[in-house]
């Protein structure tokens, strides 16, 4: 009976004590993970669930351990298996509230608990050494003092810290590196192991100093890896977008160059023309002056207006790495000797949609409307990109020649084209699936295939 | 009959074109009329006001001097009068006319450039639009209508093969016999809405009942028409079996 009082009154103070560091941990996600969870009420009471039944299974646990005394097993190691175990919790509730993959779940879980112990660090100099006595009222007040202000009010700092100082952005761009993940994820995972290995040394060695330097280093030279790869990857990316903006310029001279010659060859015609013209006005037919100035139109039309036109609608795709991907696709269907029509009827700035995924579902779509066209006769694309009311619309659409299987449609191996392919549209369909706010469609329309994109702004 | 509009800023284009479309209703013996000519969007709109037909525009583009050009006019136009038949005039062989299309479900373009494509594309255009209205008349097709954002889609009803939720909250994947696209919806919405024709065979699918062809009970699958398996759940099997046994019947 006693024991069952015991157990409640430390639950209880447990789930006080863990009140601050789950808002630490909302807000760390919050930053880490770029937005707000899902707003829908029916999510909101049930994250708001999530909540108590993490801080509950926690503390409850938490006392148990406690009063058992299983975290003091075999040098620690019930610690270090508490502290793995909460991490795994969190993890599933990032999860649960976030409603994000795993992979995010868990690296953000990790660095959470980094950023945790960084601010336990510094709260625990506040009161290193001492060891309190909670059945006396001075020192449980003491130690109330500091759970419940100094601890809280450490944590508040810290996430001030991190959050003036942009480092989610950071994290963000880190993630979208998949090379380094598997060595950081590691060195991460380990990290809860390592800090009680070294607490436990410097303890056993009286070395609390030391400790402290071994720590604060190790610290210092995750976060230095951290800053490194991303400044790394953010000049790649750099140097990487000046090439593409040179491709872009030489690809744009060499429209410009053909243009020209056109237009001197439409000149010399025209002169001509114009000649001819001259001695039809002359003897009075009408008729044939007609003829000519339609026929002139058109030949105008033809040779200069195509160019002139799709560089026209290129202009307004003002996202660059859309644009050098139409650019590229554009002068390969040229090669092809594809008909294509591009058409941008408002500027196109900006999307939601990461530029590599968008780029990469585009790419794929395209290719796809390029291989069922090429070599046919009449074969069709039409490309279009539309930003209005707040809303992105990319639609490839090409004229269909053979029948497709929808249900079947983006599954792995799918395809019309013979083997070694059937892999781009199950990758488009992985890739749309992290984001909400993309709406595929697929359709067969009046003989010709249609691929669309539409993104909420 | 259809009434037509007519909005054209260059006041020789629009005689032409109104006396060359009363010539072409009187000589085919079109159920149509001339409701209105004018150079400005506002007296057109305000027409569309007082009537409430279905109507065919015949819209330029650019507008010169006034308030909204062809596309915002177009958009107008829609607001009032969803089945109306939008036909873009335009002194531009270059139109955007894929982005017209796709969200003003414009019926056509027609070059003014010169006078003979012009006439020629107006009676094109009445031509095409009498034998649609006509088909309208004739079939009697029931569509399940869906929004994705900014535009609406009509799916013919007897096309859908099923309905699964999709990955990500509240999102709906519709499969029918050519098309394929997401919305944000919920099955149980859905399955009150489309009522018996549809069978909600597992908590994430629902099923149009004639497009299941057999039933395997051994796995816990059906198979579709088209040759896709679904699973259905245990709570389910005795419906899925009556609907069958009730089909069978019929």
């Amino acid at each position: 009976m006693k024991n069952w009082q015991y157990f409640w009154q430390i639950t209880g103070l447990n789930m006080q004590g863990n009140i601050v560091p789950l808002l630490f941990v909302l807000w760390m996600a919050y930053i880490l993970l770029g937005r707000i969870p899902d707003c829908r009420r029916a999510h909101i009471v049930r994250s708001l669930l999530a909540c108590l039944v993490l801080l509950f299974v926690l503390a409850s646990l938490g006392a148990v351990c406690y009063i058992t005394g299983a975290w003091n097993w075999y040098h620690d190691t019930g610690q270090v298996l508490w502290k793995y175990f909460s991490l795994v919790c969190e993890m599933l509730f990032l999860g649960f509230v976030w409603r994000t993959s795993p992979r995010n779940c868990c690296l953000a879980a990790l660095v959470i608990e980094l950023l945790c112990s960084y601010g336990e660090f510094l709260s625990y100099l506040y009161n290193y050494g001492i060891t309190y006595d909670l059945s006396d009222l001075a020192q449980r007040r003491s130690y109330f003092f500091w759970m419940l202000v100094i601890h809280p009010l450490i944590i508040i700092l810290c996430g001030l810290v991190i959050h003036i100082s942009g480092m989610g952005k950071v994290y963000r761009q880190w993630l979208e590196q998949e090379k380094v993940h598997k060595g950081i994820l590691c060195l991460l995972a380990v990290y809860p192991l390592l800090y009680f290995l070294l607490e436990k040394e410097a303890y056993e060695t009286d070395m609390t100093s030391t400790y402290y330097l071994i720590l604060g280093f190790l610290l210092l030279v995750i976060h230095l890896i951290f800053v490194y790869v991303v400044r790394d990857r953010e000049q790649k990316q750099y140097i990487m977008d000046q090439q593409a903006s040179l491709q872009q310029q030489t690809i744009y001279i060499e429209k410009m160059e053909q243009i020209q010659k056109e237009l001197r060859s439409f000149r010399h015609d025209f002169k001509n023309m114009m000649a001819g013209m001259y001695l039809q006005a002359k003897e009075g037919n009408l008729d044939a002056v007609q003829d000519f100035i339609q026929e002139m139109t058109g030949d105008f039309d033809r040779q200069v207006g195509g160019q002139i036109r799709l560089l026209n609608q290129l202009g307004n795709v003002r996202m660059m790495e859309v644009r050098s991907l139409f650019l590229d696709k554009l002068s390969r269907m040229q090669q092809d000797r594809i008909s294509c029509e591009l058409e941008v009827l408002n500027p196109f700035e900006a999307t939601r949609m990461r530029s590599t995924d968008l780029c990469r579902c585009l790419g794929i779509f395209i290719d796809n409307a390029m291989d069922e066209v090429r070599g046919r006769e009449n074969g069709q694309i039409s490309l279009m990109i539309s930003s209005l009311d707040g809303c992105t619309t990319f639609r490839i659409k090409n004229t269909l020649y053979g029948a497709i299987d929808f249900g079947r449609m983006g599954q792995a191996g799918y395809t019309t084209k013979g083997t070694g392919h059937g892999i781009g549209l199950e990758n488009c369909r992985r890739i749309l699936a992290k984001y909400d706010f993309v709406f595929p469609f697929t359709a067969v329309q009046d003989g010709y295939f249609v691929q669309e994109l539409k993104i909420q702004e | 009959m259809l009434p037509v509009y007519i909005c054209e800023d260059d006041e020789q284009i629009r005689r032409a074109e109104r006396l060359y479309l009363e010539k072409q209703i009187l000589i085919e013996d079109y159920d149509m009329e001339i409701a209105l000519c004018t150079g400005s969007p506002e007296a057109l709109l305000d027409c569309l006001a007082k009537d409430q037909r279905q109507g065919v525009y015949f819209l330029d583009v650019e507008l010169k001097g006034a308030s909204m050009d062809g596309f915002r006019l177009g958009q107008e136009i829609r607001k009032r009068d969803a089945r109306g038949f939008l036909i873009y005039v335009t002194a531009f062989a270059d139109l955007a006319f894929e982005t017209f299309r796709y969200h003003l479900e414009a019926l056509d373009y027609i070059c003014k450039q010169n006078p003979e494509q012009m006439y020629a594309g107006l009676s094109r255009c009445l031509k095409s639009i009498v034998e649609r209205v006509e088909r309208e008349q004739g079939e009697q097709q029931e569509y399940f209508t869906v929004k994705t954002l900014d535009v609406v889609r009509h799916i013919p009803l007897n096309e859908i093969l099923y309905f699964t939720t999709g990955e990500g909250t509240h999102r709906i994947a519709l499969y029918a016999r050519q098309e394929r696209l997401d919305f944000i919806g919920s099955m149980q919405e859905l399955e009150e809405r489309l009522g018996e024709d549809f069978i909600r065979v597992h908590r994430a699918y629902l099923v149009r009942a004639d497009q299941i062809a057999q039933i395997d009970r051994k796995d816990r699958e059906f198979i579709l028409k088209n040759g896709e398996h679904c699973p259905y759940s245990r709570s389910m099997s005795k419906r899925l079996l009556e609907s069958a046994a009730v089909r069978a019947r019929k």
